[in-house]
C-alpha cells in the first residue's frame, strides 16, 4: 500500500466517525410542541420540587384538585379540576374552617387505577412532614396541625375533608399548587419513582413517556385524564438546556417553539426582531438589597447607643437607598423591562379593594410606595439623601464627598447581572465619598454567608408563591429560616424601639417601645390568624411600613418573565408564578 | 509479556489504588470543609427538616464516621450512594448515564484528532517548508490557540442558525457532529504538531540515514521506522487526553446542550451534593490513573527497548 492509499484510507476513516453520529433532522409535527424551559429538573416528585420549570412540567403531569385554567374571556382563573367544585369553607367554633371536597367521576391514574381522596389525603401529609424534608412543605402551613399532623381526612373514596387555622385568602390557588398535587403510596414507596417514565405514575393531563436525563423529557397526552377531550396538544418535548444561546439557536433555527430564557445581551436585539414572539410578562417579586441590621455604619466617635443608634442607622440606609437610580438600573442593566421598585411587596399582589398591593403601599399622594421612583424625581431623591447623611457624617463642600463614612463590602452570587449591579451601586456611592467594596461568592457559599448574617450588605430577591403579600412579610419573623437581615436576632433582638397598635382592627395589642419579636412577630401570627380580611390587608400595610422603616431591604426593581414562543403557536397561557401552560395549545399551519 | 512486566503492571495497579484513596480522603474532607450544605437553598427549610435529611443521608455522623462508611460501602458493596440533590438518583445511575454520551463524543472526537492529526502531522514533516506545511501549521496553530468556547460557538451560529444543516442541540440526531468538532481540533492540532516536530527528529537520525543508505524503500522508511518511532510523545499525550476528553467537557457539552457528565462535576460541587462529588471525582481520577498505566504499557510495544522497574 502506497502512502497515498493509506492517507485515502485514514481520512475516510475519520469521516465515517463523524458520520456515524447521524443526519441532522429537524422537523416538527404539528402536534408535538418542542420546549426548553430549563436544564435537568431536581425533581418531578409534586411534593419535592421547588422550581419554576419544574412545577410547569409537574402542572402537565398531574390534576390537583383546582388548576390555573383561562376563562372564555382570557383572563386568568382558578377552576376546580380533580374536584367538583371548589367549595366555601365553613367556620368552626374554635375559629377554624373546614372545607369538604367531592372528587369528580372518572379522575384516573395513568396506570388505569381510579385516583381516591385518600391519595390526595396521603400526598398533602407526605408532602407536608418533617421527614420527608420538602422546600416547600410550609405551604401547608394554613393547614391545622402543620406538619406532622395535619387536619386532613378522606372521609371516603369521593370525599376530603381539611381544616384550616383560619380563612385563608388565598387558598383555592393553593389547590392549584404542585406541592398539593396527588400521589399514590404504592407508587412512591419506591423514592426512585419520579426518576423514570416507566414507574412516573399521574393523573393529569400527559404522562411521562421519556425522560433522556439531561437530554429531553417526552409528555404525551393521557388518555386516562378525566379533561381529556379538551388537551389538543399531543406532545410536548420538554428539552433540558440551561445555555441561553443554545436555547436561543434552536429558537431561531426553528427546533423549538418556546424557550424560557434569553440571553441578556441579545434582548435589545430580539425585542426588534421578534416583535410577536419575544414576551416579558409579570412576575411576582422583588430584585433588593438587604443590609444587615446589626451591621455598624456610624462613623467613629458617635456618641449614639441602643435605639438612638438603630434609629439613626435606619434613617441612614433610607437615606442611602435614595441615592440609587432605579431607572438607570432597570434600563441600562437589567434591559428586560423591569419596573423600579418602591416596596418591598412586589408587583402583582392584589390588595383588599381590587387594586395592587404595591399602588396603596407607602403613605404619599404623591407617588406609588415608600419613595418615588420616577425619572424626574431622582435629583431631589438624591439631595434629601445626601442631607440625611449630612447629619451623621462629615461632609466636604469643596468635593461635595463624605469623610468619614465607614468602608463597606456588598456581597453577590457569581452572576454577570448581579456583578453590573454591584458596580452600579459601587459607582453611586463612590460619588458621595462612600466606598463600597465588591465580593463575589459562588451560590452556597453565599447563600450560606447570607443566612449566617455574615455579611454588611448582600444582593437579594424573593419570587412569591402565591398571590398573597403575607409571602413577603412572614419572612421577617425573627425565627424564619429567610431571615437574612438578621432582624430581631443579636444586638437587635435587644433593641425596644418599635410600636404596635392593633386595637383599631379589634384585637388588644398595643405596645410601646418593644422589641422587634414583640412587635413584628405578633403582627405576623396575629395576620394569620385574622378572619377579617379588610383588617388582615391593613395590617399587613402595617408590616410592611415596619419593614421599610429599618431601611435594611433596599428595593431595586419588580422581577419579570422573559420568554420567547412561535408565533405559530396558539392558545397558550402563563400565569403570575411563571408557570407556562401548553395543554390547550395548537400549531396554526 | 514476561514476568517481569506483569510484576511491574501488579505493582502500578496497587500505586493507583493507594492514589486514588489519597484523592478520595483529600476530596471527602475538603468538600465538607467548604462553606454550604446540600440542604440549602434560596427559600429556606425548617431546621427540623434539616435535620431529617441529614439524618436521612448520615450527615448528623461525625465526619469521620461518614468517611469511614463511604470508604466501606465502596470497597464492599460498590455502592457510590444516593445523590443528594436529584432525589431518588443513584450517584453511579447519573454518571453512567452521562457517560453514554460524553464517552461516545469523546472517543470519537480523540480517534479522529489522533488520525487526522498524525496524518497531516506526517505529511507537514515530510513535506517540510513547502506551502502545505506552512498551511497545515497556521491552521493548527489557529485551532491550538483558540478557546472550544468560541469554536464551538462560532460552529453553532454558522452550521445551526445561519445554514441550519446541523441542529443545535445534541439530544437530536445528528447534535453531536459541532461538539465532535469542537472537542477533537484542539487535540488534532496539537497531534498534528506534536507529530512533526517529533518525525523531524526522528528522520534527522542516522539509522534513517542508514537505512536510505541500504535503499530501503521509501514507504517502509516512513512507516516501518520514521512514524512508529515518532509517536511516542503522541502516546504520552493521548493517554490522559483520552481520559479528559471522554468525561466530558461542561464547556462544550453547555454550548451544545449534550446531555454528558462534564456537567456534573461542575453542577455537583455548586449543589455541595457530597455524594455526586464524591463520585464524579473517584470516577475521573480512577480514568486517568487507568490511561496512564496504558500509556506506560503502550511505550513498551511501540519501542521494546524501554524497561520497566
Amino acid at each position: 500500500m502506497n502512502m497515498k492509499k493509506l492517507m485515502a484510507l485514514l481520512l475516510t476513516l475519520a469521516m465515517c466517525l463523524i458520520g456515524l453520529t447521524g443526519i441532522a433532522s429537524a422537523e416538527t409535527a404539528g402536534s408535538k410542541l418542542a420546549i426548553c424551559l430549563a436544564s435537568e429538573p431536581d425533581t418531578l416528585d409534586p411534593a419535592l420540587n421547588s422550581a419554576v420549570d419544574g412545577a410547569t412540567m409537574v402542572s402537565h403531569l398531574f390534576s390537583g384538585l383546582a388548576k390555573w385554567s383561562q376563562d372564555e374571556n382570557g383572563n386568568l382563573i382558578i377552576a376546580p379540576d380533580a374536584a367538583e367544585e371548589l367549595t366555601e369553607g365553613v367556620v368552626n367554633e374554635d375559629g377554624t374552617v373546614t372545607y369538604t371536597y367531592t372528587l369528580r367521576d372518572g379522575v384516573n391514574w395513568s396506570d388505569g387505577q381510579a385516583v381516591t381522596m385518600h391519595d390526595f389525603e396521603f400526598a398533602w401529609k407526605r408532602a407536608a412532614s418533617t421527614e420527608l424534608g420538602a422546600d416547600y412543605g410550609y405551604m401547608f402551613e394554613q393547614v391545622k396541625g402543620y406538619p406532622d399532623d395535619l387536619a386532613v381526612t378522606a372521609v371516603d373514596d369521593k370525599t376530603l375533608e381539611v381544616t384550616l387555622n383560619n380563612i385563608v385568602a388565598y387558598w383555592d390557588e393553593l389547590l392549584a399548587f404542585p406541592t398539593y398535587f396527588p400521589v399514590r403510596e404504592d407508587v412512591v414507596s419506591d423514592e426512585a419513582w419520579a426518576t423514570d417514565p416507566s414507574t412516573y405514575i399521574s393523573n393529569g393531563p400527559y404522562t411521562m413517556t421519556g425522560w433522556e436525563h439531561n437530554s429531553v423529557i417526552t409528555l404525551t397526552k393521557n388518555p386516562y385524564y378525566h379533561d381529556a377531550d379538551k388537551v389538543t396538544m399531543e406532545t410536548l418535548e420538554c428539552y433540558l438546556s440551561d445555555d441561553e444561546n443554545n436555547m436561543l439557536a434552536n429558537f431561531q433555527n426553528g427546533s423549538w417553539q418556546m424557550i424560557d430564557a434569553v440571553p441578556t445581551s441579545e434582548i435589545k436585539l430580539l425585542e426588534s426582531e421578534y416583535p410577536t414572539e419575544y414576551f416579558v410578562v409579570g412576575q411576582i417579586g422583588t430584585y433588593y438589597v438587604c443590609w444587615n441590621i446589626n451591621e455598624e455604619i456610624l462613623p467613629e466617635g458617635c456618641e449614639l447607643t441602643g435605639a438612638e443608634a438603630e434609629a439613626a442607622r435606619a434613617e441612614i440606609r433610607n437615606a442611602i437607598g435614595l441615592l440609587l437610580d432605579r431607572n438607570y438600573i432597570c434600563e441600562e442593566i437589567g434591559q428586560a423591562g423591569q419596573v423600579p421598585a418602591s416596596s418591598f411587596v412586589a408587583m402583582g399582589m392584589t390588595d383588599f379593594d381590587g387594586k395592587e398591593f404595591y399602588q396603596n403601599a407607602g403613605h404619599s399622594d404623591e407617588y406609588v410606595g415608600y419613595f418615588n421612583t420616577a425619572a424626574d424625581a431622582y435629583e431631589s431623591n438624591w439631595a434629601e439623601g445626601v442631607e440625611i447623611l449630612k447629619k451623621y457624617y462629615d461632609f466636604d463642600e469643596s468635593t461635595q464627598m463624605f469623610t468619614n463614612f465607614p468602608s463597606l463590602t456588598y456581597i453577590y452570587n457569581t452572576d454577570a447581572g448581579h456583578q453590573a449591579i454591584g458596580e452600579y451601586l459601587q459607582g453611586a456611592l463612590a460619588g458621595v465619598g462612600i466606598t463600597l467594596q465588591l465580593t463575589n461568592q459562588e451560590w452556597a457559599t453565599f447563600l450560606n454567608t447570607r443566612k449566617d448574617g455574615d455579611y454588611s450588605i448582600a444582593r437579594n430577591g424573593w419570587l412569591a408563591d402565591y398571590n398573597d403579600p403575607i409571602s413577603f412579610l412572614d419572612m421577617w419573623i425573627t425565627n424564619s429560616g429567610n431571615n437574612d437581615i438578621q432582624y430581631g436576632r443579636g444586638a437587635h433582638a435587644e433593641l425596644a424601639m418599635y410600636d404596635l397598635d392593633l386595637t383599631p382592627y379589634g384585637y388588644d395589642i398595643k405596645v410601646e417601645d418593644g422589641t422587634w419579636a414583640e412587635t413584628y412577630d405578633v403582627l405576623i401570627s396575629t395576620i394569620k390568624g385574622c378572619t377579617d380580611t379588610e383588617a388582615r390587608y391593613a395590617m399587613m400595610h402595617i408590616a410592611e411600613d415596619m419593614l421599610m422603616s429599618t431601611g435594611c431591604i433596599v428595593p431595586l426593581y419588580y422581577y419579570t418573565d422573559i420568554y420567547m414562543i412561535d408565533d405559530a403557536v396558539q392558545g397558550f397561557f402563563t400565569n403570575p408564578l411563571g408557570y407556562k401552560y401548553f395543554m390547550y395549545t395548537t400549531i396554526a399551519e | 509479556m514476561n514476568t517481569k512486566t506483569l510484576f511491574y503492571i501488579f505493582k502500578r495497579v496497587l500505586l493507583a489504588i493507594v492514589t486514588i484513596w489519597i484523592v478520595i480522603t483529600i476530596t471527602f474532607f475538603v468538600m465538607h470543609a467548604v462553606p454550604g450544605g446540600p440542604f440549602l437553598g434560596e427559600k429556606a427549610i425548617s431546621a427540623e427538616a434539616q435535620a431529617a435529611l441529614e439524618a436521612k443521608y448520615g450527615l448528623d455522623k461525625p465526619l469521620w464516621e461518614q468517611y469511614i462508611t463511604y470508604l466501606t460501602d465502596i470497597v464492599t458493596k460498590f455502592n457510590f450512594g444516593p445523590s443528594l440533590k436529584q432525589r431518588g438518583r443513584q450517584v453511579i445511575d447519573i454518571i453512567m448515564d452521562g457517560m453514554k454520551t460524553s464517552a461516545k463524543l469523546g472517543l470519537i472526537a480523540a480517534v479522529s484528532a489522533a488520525v487526522v492529526g498524525i496524518v497531516l502531522g506526517a505529511v507537514a514533516a515530510l513535506r517540510r517548508n513547502t506551502v502545505l506545511d506552512k498551511i497545515i501549521m497556521v491552521i493548527t496553530t489557529a485551532f491550538v490557540s483558540m478557546p472550544s468556547f468560541i469554536m464551538g460557538s462560532l460552529l453553532l451560529i454558522i452550521f445551526s442558525v445561519k445554514l441550519g444543516w446541523v441542529p443545535a442541540n445534541g439530544a437530536s440526531e445528528g447534535g453531536l457532529i459541532l461538539p465532535i468538532i469542537t472537542l477533537g481540533l484542539y487535540p488534532m492540532a496539537y497531534i498534528t504538531r506534536l507529530t512533526r516536530s517529533s518525525m523531524l527528529d526522528v528522520l534527522g537520525q542516522d539509522y534513517i540515514r542508514t537505512a536510505r543508505a541500504k535503499g530501503v524503500s521509501g514507504g517502509k522508511i516512513i512507516f516501518g521506522h520514521a512514524l512508529k518511532n515518532s509517536l511516542i510523545p503522541v502516546i504520552t499525550y493521548f493517554g490522559p487526553m483520552l481520559a479528559f476528553i471522554v468525561t466530558g467537557s461542561m464547556v462544550v457539552e453547555q454550548i451544545f446542550a449534550v446531555p454528558g457528565i462534564g456537567r456534573q462535576f461542575v453542577s455537583s460541587i455548586t449543589n455541595r451534593d457530597y455524594m455526586m462529588i464524591m463520585g464524579t471525582t473517584i470516577f475521573l481520577a480512577s480514568l486517568i490513573v487507568i490511561m496512564n498505566l496504558i500509556t506506560d504499557i503502550l511505550y513498551k510495544v511501540v519501542d521494546p527497548r524501554i524497561e520497566f522497574d
